[in-house]
């Protein structure tokens, strides 16, 4: 065999493992890859070193050479930072240079569980470092919505407790000014003002849940309740959805403050009913939906259907679940 | 072309803009305007590509051998661009045989190679990677042991070393209840809904392995916690995502409610751990007018692909609100469809079909072995009824849920012909309703010791 790595005396004292790729006499693989011969041969030469366990810059060197011909390939990402912890290398080096990839490969998740192993090392990195709130913001810049970065974003606010850091939700803001629609940036902000924080509570979307001596309708409520920031935050939603009434996110968060704070829907009752002036002027679904689930909840079900009615109007294709909302009701229509 | 007539036969609502539009223009609005402006022509009947025949209600017939031949070709050889690829082999057998069997090919003439291509991928220590000498993944694993449900068989099941998958899970459980997808790999919801099908289908132990990390923690079984887990990835929205904490998302959604549905009944173990009317809020914003289609997540774009990952959750939740089965057949009283078939139907056969063969995220998308499989799963969907039933093949009354479903072809409010019907797939395994209790047979009178 003749290859970058059969001619290179580094690698002399590997045999490589060739791939089985299941090519039978009797039948054929199935899906099979024209693999290219450079990396046919580096990860023949991978395969051997993985059996090995071998722990050395040799094998570094070679998983950043596989990574490049396929970013995909998840076995390489952790046998990586297995050699990178046992040879303790330079962590910070490894960051600047996954930068680059990541902004390469916007699509690939295992660059973002590797960021994530990196940078749960606490001898390496006991704080937050500087720089990697402006590089998330770099990665939204391109796509303001992806989800393994805001996967990682989220893990990082709770492994650093940076629900109070004022880059968080000033980065919340500034994604949200550009787009009031993103609704990654809602949720992470969910996330900042409400999610759980104790050490000895499971991280979860929303407190209580998982916690079996409560209800499932229970989930999001707290316990003890911050009304200025639940006022604030109630604002920061209207003035949103004054923006784009027909925009979904801020009205589900704001239930979701309202949950939180203990305190009803019934609360947003005329804001709400500035969206719905009339049978034909209506100015968002979901303050009619949320009209709906007011009136339910406090017995008002003929005005309950009646909104139910506009929803298959004003959201059509959605007719089904306002029939089934309609006789959930219970009421003779 | 936007503004030009539609087909007889298609209601407004499929070709008109939403009722309520902001005028404000953001990014959000900017891709969903030039989604919608792509779509229209599909969704009217009107685009130069659509090849037909038209039925009565505007749709187009399924190009069904153009996906054959596709789905065959998408199991032959790739390209040196497709490396890439090299760590999803199992998922393109998987999805491969499960559109060829959708559309009413005989997946099992691919035995043979299905067996070879697997074998290099399983590891002596359990599981089965993306291929040789990769590290076992539950992904791989999960579309290794479905594959070999669908080609079926003793040498099928026999090729699967149970015993060491069963050591192998026990090292992905976590203190938390949740799964990695592999050893060192992240956390999330696919995890637990990967073991818990791997579970079933192999009748494989439920306690952890002695050796298991997860029992310094005080876990005593694969399945401790697990449902407490997926409790904690819904969100205030309603929908679920894929880890504690982050966006609900539909994909996800579908993990965390198939899990559920394995880990017992429906109707019992949702609304133990989900605020179903929340839940089934956001399911339903999933589907979007005039499109159809679903997207999988709030201010998102439509994709083919969750016809299968958010039409996957509906069959699972409305049996949830239909309750406990009563009888050997259909539930006497349903819910019925919560959301719109006609829509998805619409979307499906009129905006993914692409005019070469393959089925697509949406129109201006290439085909892809993965939209293929679950678009296609997604009409399948569209076109049975799923449902429970009092009885169940397997003797474990854990698993007698998951095993008690059902199908039959709905005949009514159809906006697509005879001759554009798919076979059904199981809704929690994803492979034919026999191929999971033939596999999960076999396995039960080859019983695992602990």
């Amino acid at each position: 065999m003749v290859g970058k790595y059969a001619d290179d005396p580094v690698w002399a004292s590997v045999t490589p493992i060739p791939l089985d790729d299941g090519e039978g006499a009797d039948a054929l693989p199935m899906a099979s890859i024209a693999y290219p011969t450079e990396y046919l041969e580096a990860t023949s030469y991978l395969r051997a070193v993985m059996a090995a366990n071998e722990m050395s810059d040799r094998a570094l060197d070679l998983t950043k050479d596989v990574i490049s011909m396929n970013a995909a390939h998840y076995t390489v990402w952790i046998y990586r930072a297995r050699i990178l912890f046992a040879l303790d290398k330079n962590i910070e080096e490894e960051v600047a240079w996954l930068n680059q990839v990541a902004l390469k490969y916007l699509k690939n998740y295992q660059i973002w569980h590797h960021r994530q192993v990196l940078m749960s090392s606490r001898q390496h990195f006991p704080s937050l470092p500087p720089k990697e709130l402006d590089f998330l913001m770099e990665m939204f810049a391109q796509d303001s919505k992806n989800y393994h970065v805001w996967t990682y974003r989220h893990w990082l606010v709770r492994h650093f407790k940076l629900w109070d850091h004022p880059r968080e939700i000033e980065d919340v803001n500034v994604l949200l000014k550009a787009d009031v629609r993103n609704n990654s940036a809602w949720s992470h902000r969910y996330t900042l003002r409400f999610g759980p924080r104790a050490d000895n509570e499971h991280d979860a979307g929303m407190v209580n849940a998982g916690d079996m001596s409560t209800t499932p309708a229970e989930k999001g409520v707290l316990a003890v309740v911050d009304e200025d920031m639940i006022d604030a935050e109630l604002e920061f939603a209207q003035n949103a959805i004054v923006r784009a009434p027909e925009n979904r996110s801020p009205w589900w968060y704001a239930r979701g403050v309202l949950v939180a704070s203990g305190r009803s829907l019934g609360e947003w009752e005329e804001f709400a009913g500035k969206f719905v002036v009339s049978e034909d002027i209506v100015k968002s679904s979901h303050a009619v939906e949320w009209l709906a689930d007011v009136y339910a909840s406090d017995e008002r079900k003929g005005k309950a259907v009646e909104m139910l009615g506009l929803l298959e109007k004003y959201d059509p294709i959605r007719k089904n679940y306002w029939d089934y909302r309609v006789k959930m009701l219970d009421v003779s229509v | 072309m936007a503004s030009q007539a539609a087909r007889p036969g298609i209601p407004d609502l499929f070709t008109q803009p939403p009722p309520i539009r902001d005028p404000l223009v953001t990014e959000t609005t900017d891709l969903q305007d030039a989604t919608l402006e792509r779509c229209l022509p599909f969704l009217k009947g009107i685009h130069n590509s659509q090849s037909g025949p038209f039925n009565a209600c505007g749709v187009p017939a399924l190009q069904r051998d153009d996906h054959v031949a596709f789905a065959y070709d998408s199991l032959e050889d790739y390209p040196a661009s497709f490396v890439i690829l090299d760590a999803s082999r199992p998922w393109m057998a998987y999805w491969g045989l499960t559109s060829l069997f959708l559309m009413g090919e005989d997946p099992t003439r691919f035995r043979e190679r299905l067996f070879n291509t697997l074998r290099p991928a399983q590891n002596p220590t359990g599981g089965f990677g993306g291929g040789h000498g990769q590290i076992s993944h539950l992904a791989g694993s999960y579309a290794a042991v479905l594959s070999l449900a669908i080609v079926g068989g003793e040498d099928a099941f026999e090729l699967i070393d149970r015993q060491a998958m069963w050591q192998w899970l026990g090292r992905l459980k976590q203190a938390d209840g949740g799964f990695r997808v592999c050893e060192g790999g992240e956390k999330d919801v696919r995890g637990g809904y990967c073991v818990m099908a791997i579970i079933s289908l192999l009748d494989l132990p439920l306690e952890l392995p002695a050796d298991s990390e997860a029992r310094k923690a005080g876990l005593e079984n694969l399945t401790d916690g697990l449902a407490q887990y997926m409790s904690r990835c819904q969100t205030y929205e309603g929908g679920i995502s894929g880890s504690p904490g982050v966006e609900a998302h539909g994909a996800y959604a579908y993990c965390a409610l198939a899990c559920l549905a394995l880990l017992g009944s429906p109707e019992e173990i949702i609304p133990r751990h989900m605020d179903v009317p929340m839940l089934v809020s956001w399911l339903s914003a999933r589907q979007y007018g005039p499109e159809g289609g679903f997207s999988g997540r709030t201010n998102k774009l439509v994709d083919g692909c969750y016809s299968h990952w958010v039409g996957g959750c509906w069959p699972i939740l409305q049996s949830a609100l239909d309750g406990k089965p009563q009888s050997n057949g259909p539930p006497a009283t349903t819910v019925g469809h919560l959301f719109s078939r006609e829509g998805l139907s619409r979307y499906i056969l009129g905006c993914c079909q692409s005019n070469n063969g393959g089925l697509r995220d949406k129109p201006g998308k290439h085909p892809d072995s993965y939209h293929t499989c679950y678009v296609l799963a997604g009409l399948s969907a569209m076109q049975h009824y799923h449902y429970r039933t009092d009885s169940s093949p397997t003797s474990s009354k854990m698993f007698s849920s998951a095993f008690s479903w059902r199908s039959s072809p709905i005949r009514e409010g159809n906006v697509y012909e005879k001759s554009d019907r798919l076979e059904p797939i199981h809704p929690l395994f994803g492979v034919p309703y026999p191929s999971a209790d033939a596999m999960r047979l076999w396995c039960e009178a080859r019983p695992i010791t602990p």
